[in-house]
């Protein structure tokens, strides 16, 4: 029993024991269904039943297995995504600088930048495909507004959340505008900036996903449909749902192990625990016996 | 002995400093901004700008007179859409805050479904929905009553991990010492919870719900484009697009801007009423 309290102790422990509840809780229902429907891998197949489509060789479409469907349309929906991704963190990160330069521009702006949140952007999803005339760039613009707005509104926040004392302290260095922004002002918004993508990220994929099932031309989404209609392998489809769902999570980890590469404030941290561990290897040494004992000797 | 004379302020200071004309800019600036854009759609300058015509972005005042037309058919969609948003919204708040709670009280075992959780909000709605879609099939042999629960599903997965991260944060992040307050008490972990946990949660709820109201509108709407039973207004805007009536469908989107400014700032009400008592 001890045992088992020590293994709590772990961070990941808990983690895994609620994956493997679900995962529990999957097969039971997997089997009860199987028991009662003619058609089971419809609703709900077994996880073994999904992981032998993963490695199966049979052909599905053209002269492709399941996971080559899968993995070039995938291809195709995440490169987009990512596109409209980069391009609305990028918008929406100097929007908040130029907003935060112009008073004027942000009491302008703030209150449709508050709006744009309550629109559902996804539902014009069939608008803007109407409009653009092109699928391509239509996912790449609606992928880039769903991303542009968590970015904009939080990096704002984080130049808002710069106490009045720093830049008291600046202005005793006399510094200039420029510097302001770059030593104080920026790196504090980083955190809130990454806060920003890691809600705009896996948005930007299930637009891309979204606006893929609109119309016919490659992508995750299409193929979904199309396996929803029978037009292929069922199996297809449940491996596009979990691919979909690691990408998706994949995505905001993604982003958490970006900001920990870049921000200054996690850099510190980390130099700080390399050194603490390396004081406590020296430490070790000379805590050791018999060095100890051996110096004792030697006075 | 120079003393430095005082400079009289040049306008610009003056309007910067002027506490009433900043406070009326605020409201007069985005005023403006509206009525630009209104005059630029309505004289079709913006269809020039995005090279589109007045078929696909019909004019404002076709888009507000097809909506008053059929206003009878739009609000039986708001109906539809509203129910399964806020079904979904209230089911999934209660869920997320029960997850919370079982993570500030046994952390050892809560705190993985919390990360299981907020995975779970990083899943696509696109794919979640015909998941749940099969699930229910079985459910009813209503399609209406069938699909509805699945889309409240949908709903209910994606406010269930928001309130979740943010009612863990609430119930957790207290005052500092107010912990060894209770301790000092001898209070019992019922009453900590009950005095201290509940209510500190309490503004964090509305963070929460900040988010999540327009996210369980727009993932209603998602969510219906998969659904069997066709209704609801984000189907409409799909249906009306599919049969290329685009003035039909801009009156279903404006509808859908409408119900998320509307709930949201109903939930603005409920909150300045609820957390008065915390200013």
């Amino acid at each position: 029993m001890k045992k088992i309290h020590k293994i709590f102790d772990h961070k990941w422990a808990s983690t895994l024991l609620w994956i493997v509840l679900i995962i529990v809780a999957w097969e039971i229902a997997a089997t009860v269904v199987a028991a009662n429907n003619r058609s089971p891998e419809n609703i709900l197949p077994h996880l073994y039943q999904i992981l032998a489509a993963v490695f199966s060789t049979s052909k599905v479409s053209q002269g492709m297995t399941a996971v080559m469907v899968v993995l070039t349309s995938a291809k195709a929906t995440i490169l987009r995504a990512l596109a409209g991704f980069l391009l609305g963190i990028t918008a929406g990160f100097f929007l908040a600088l130029v907003m935060k330069l112009s008073g004027l521009l942000e009491k302008m702006l703030f209150p449709y930048l508050m709006l744009i949140q309550l629109i559902p952007v996804l539902g014009l999803a069939p608008i803007i495909l109407a409009i653009t005339g092109d699928i391509n760039s239509s996912r790449v613009i609606i992928a880039a507004v769903l991303s542009f707005y968590p970015v904009a509104t939080n990096t704002l926040a984080g130049f808002k959340s710069v106490d009045q004392d720093k830049y008291d302290l600046m202005y005793t260095y006399a510094a200039k505008q420029r510097t302001i922004y770059t030593k104080v002002l920026i790196p504090s918004a980083i955190p809130y900036f990454f806060t920003g993508t890691k809600i705009g990220a896996p948005m930007a994929i299930t637009a891309s996903i979204l606006v893929d099932t609109l119309q016919g031309d490659g992508g995750l989404g299409c193929i979904l449909s199309q396996s929803l209609r029978h037009a292929m392998s069922i199996y297809v489809f449940w491996l596009i749902v979990f691919f979909s769902a690691f990408v998706g999570i994949l995505s905001t980890y993604l982003m958490t192990w970006i900001e920990a590469l870049i921000s200054p404030e996690k850099r510190g941290i980390r130099k700080a625990r390399r050194e603490y561990k390396k004081s406590a290897v020296s430490q070790k040494v000379s805590v050791c016996p018999q060095i100890s004992i051996r110096r004792r000797k030697a006075e | 002995m120079t003393q430095k004379r005082k400079r009289p302020k040049s306008l610009y200071q003056r309007i910067k400093e002027n506490t009433k004309i900043q406070t009326s800019a605020t409201v007069i600036l985005p005023v403006l901004l509206g009525v630009v854009i209104v005059v630029l759609w309505q004289t079709q300058t913006l269809h020039h700008l995005f090279r589109t015509d007045t078929f696909t972005l019909p004019l404002l005042d076709r888009i507000g007179s097809i909506l008053f037309d059929n206003i009878d058919k739009i609000w039986e969609n708001v109906v539809a859409t509203m129910v399964v948003a806020l079904a979904g919204l209230g089911l999934g708040s209660l869920l997320g805050y029960g997850i919370a709670m079982l993570a500030a009280l046994c952390p050892k075992i809560g705190k993985g479904g919390l990360s299981v959780i907020g995975a779970f909000a990083s899943i696509p709605v696109v794919a979640l929905a015909p998941v749940m879609n099969n699930w229910t099939r079985d459910i009813s042999d209503i399609a209406s009553v069938r699909s509805m629960v699945a889309k409240i599903l949908v709903v209910m997965l994606v406010a269930a991990a928001n309130m979740g991260l943010n009612a863990y944060r609430g119930l957790t992040e207290l005052k500092p010492y107010s912990m060894d307050l209770m301790a000092t008490y001898a209070a019992k972990k019922r009453t900590t919870f009950l005095k201290l946990q509940l209510p500190n949660s309490v503004p964090y709820i509305f963070v929460a719900l900040k988010v999540s109201v327009p996210a369980s509108i727009m993932t209603a709407i998602v969510s219906e484009y998969f659904a069997e039973y066709i209704i609801g207004v984000g189907r409409q805007i799909r249906e009306n697009i599919v049969l290329s009536q685009y003035s039909t469908a801009w009156a279903y989107i404006a509808t859908a801007c409408i119900m998320g400014v509307v709930s949201y700032v109903a939930l603005m009400i409920v909150q300045s009423i609820l957390l008065r008592k915390y200013h």
